[in-house]
């Protein structure tokens, strides 16, 4: 038992350093002086200095692809709280023709990869006329099917009797919605939208379709263009650090949210 | 745009079915005499995420299966060529270096990060002392991006000033050139990967690991099981279910690998690291040649498919 009780929160703490470490390295790397030291030779910087960043920022599109990337991120949270509360709230609890249908081909969609559909998404998106605009970029990843899921899911377990009483009272189908479901499923709304912000903040593989001019790139394709052009590293890390600030923010102030309700639903970003 | 959550069962379809208490409407409708004002809000409220829907993920999916019988390309000009798209597959040396590669780092990816998150949520549930905190550093590559995982771990990786190699100099060892070289390429990536998504998994195993009742435990300890004991007869069989779940999630995503490869070797060397998905872009946005990028798609599918049955299968029988 001694050991034991040594050995395992050893183990954590080792393993805890390991999985913090390029974090920390990412860090070093972009305040420590543009030439000459950078990491293995001396482990911390001599000097620090905002240098890299004022460099990158001056030498990237790194402001423009911020604005792009929370364009990409900011719409489509609300869009798609929006239209999947309303989706999710009909489907809960309203009665209409096709509705099982409609639910189980939403469902359907979900075992199709996303990059089994790029190609033809890509071909519809260029016949509208949207490549390289913020309606392709956009407009595409708003049909969410997962958000409708879990929207239906929290709001049917919301008491029938409320909508009812409403209903007597005379309350329109949009006050109903408005006013009772919005306010009811905000901690559902809250972590839903953490994960949108996340997927799409995150999301590299249709942005890089997409925006094909350098004006159009968010900031995931935006890094990997700096990292495979001849920009020193120290410039490297120092955009990589931007482009992690927002999700760092969002894990800082809202990790119980989504650390909860992965354990709870396997939401997966 | 990742969607590899779990679906809602349709078994609580009908949990969501309005009670049975107005006559009057369903009547109406089942007659056919127009919309009640009920179904018509329905209908209106499902409309905008239908809509987006059908024109953006129904047409899509339908688009795929089309486009790979065509040999559509960039002026728009197609004619219909049956299954020649997928023939071509099978003699494509390129398809089946890439399968080969996404295989190959599949079965080096799924095992180390399914091990990596099984080892730290048993070390979570062990270590009561700041759990919180340590849970919190375990997920916090999680929220970050593939891109920023490629990008720390490229220079990491780096033959002349990367991290790993500095530390092997410290030891008079390399230095080695880890991601420029085809034996070390796809275990580098799926260490990278592993890194960057095991907290996710680690929580839902978490999760698993806190539902199983005490009472359990405290009977194997008094029936003197030690802890290798406790975990190989209690622990692992209470947990099969959430195992399993990871595993094809994390086999799932592992098909998908894509990113990692663009930013960090770009499928180097010669091809060492060329993933389905890398044909598949490369296919369509350097060749143009959609159709066949679209059965390269569906190939993909399939296998998601595949994967997905034998989940429900296994998982079927257990109950």
């Amino acid at each position: 038992m001694r050991p034991a009780r040594l050995t395992l929160p050893t183990l954590l703490v080792l393993t805890a350093i390991v999985t913090i470490v390029p974090f920390v390295a990412m860090v070093l790397v972009a305040f420590a002086p543009p030439s000459g030291e950078t990491f293995p030779n001396a482990f911390i910087p001599s000097r620090w200095t905002w240098q890299n960043f004022a460099n990158v920022l001056s030498t990237s599109a790194i402001p423009r692809w911020t604005i792009n990337s929370l364009v990409y991120s900011l719409v489509s949270v609300f869009v798609i709280l929006l239209f999947a509360a309303m989706a999710g709230y009909a489907f809960a609890k309203k009665r209409f023709p096709g509705r099982e249908l409609m639910f189980w081909a939403f469902l359907a969609t979900l075992m199709v990869p996303f990059q089994a559909t790029l190609i033809p998404s890509y071909i519809l998106v260029s016949k509208l006329g949207w490549v390289d605009s913020y309606w392709g970029l956009v407009v595409p990843t708003l049909a969410n099917s997962q958000a409708v899921f879990m929207m239906r899911q929290f709001i049917s377990q919301l008491p029938d009797e409320l909508f009812e009483a409403a209903e007597i009272d005379g309350a329109s189908e949009w006050r109903i919605f408005s006013a009772i479901v919005l306010p009811l499923v905000r901690p559902a709304l809250a972590t839903l939208g953490i994960f949108v912000f996340l997927w799409h903040w995150n999301d590299f593989l249709w942005p890089l379709v997409i925006g094909q001019s350098a004006q159009m790139q968010t900031l995931t394709v935006g890094l990997a263009s700096l990292q495979s052009e001849a920009v020193p590293i120290n410039q490297v890390m120092a955009g990589a650090a931007i482009t992690v600030l927002p999700s760092l923010l969002v894990f800082g102030l809202l990790q119980r949210y989504l650390t909860d309700s992965i354990a709870m639903t396997g939401l997966k970003a | 745009m990742t969607e590899g959550g779990r679906a809602a069962s349709p078994g609580d379809e009908n949990r969501a079915a309005s009670p049975a208490g107005r006559p009057d409407q369903s009547r109406s409708s089942r007659h056919g005499r127009g919309l009640s004002r009920r179904s018509l809000a329905g209908l209106l409220f499902v409309a905008p995420m239908l809509v987006l829907f059908v024109v953006f993920r129904f047409v899509p999916v339908v688009g795929a299966f089309w486009l790979s019988l065509t040999d559509y390309r960039l002026s728009g000009r197609w004619t219909f060529v049956a299954f020649d798209n997928y023939s071509r597959l099978l003699k494509d040396t390129l398809f089946h270096e890439s399968l080969i590669v996404t295989l190959t780092y599949t079965l080096v990816f799924v095992p180390l990060t399914v091990l990596l998150s099984l080892g730290t949520a048993l070390l979570l549930q062990q270590v009561v002392w700041s759990r919180g905190f340590f849970r919190g550093v375990f997920f916090l590559p999680y929220v970050t991006s593939m891109v920023l995982a490629a990008v720390i771990w490229k220079w990491i990786y780096d033959a002349e000033d990367g991290l790993l190699n500095g530390f092997f100099g410290l030891l008079s060892l390399g230095p080695y050139d880890f991601l420029g070289q085809a034996a070390t390429v796809l275990p580098s990536i799926a260490v990278t990967s592993a890194w960057k998504g095991f907290g996710y998994s680690m929580l839902i195993l978490l999760a698993g690991l806190q539902s199983i009742p005490r009472s359990y435990l405290e009977a194997a300890m008094i029936d003197g099981a030690g802890p290798w004991q406790r975990f190989r007869y209690v622990v692992l069989p209470q947990l099969r279910p959430v195992l399993f779940f990871v595993l094809v999630i994390e086999t799932i995503g592992a098909f998908q690998v894509f990113d990692l490869m663009y930013v960090m070797t770009a499928g180097g060397p010669i091809r060492a690291s060329y993933s389905l998905v890398y044909l598949l872009y490369d296919s369509g946005f350097k060749f143009f040649d959609f159709g066949y990028a679209s059965a390269i798609g569906l190939m993909l599918f399939l296998v998601v498919l595949v994967v997905s049955l034998i989940q429900r299968r296994l998982v079927g029988r257990d109950d």
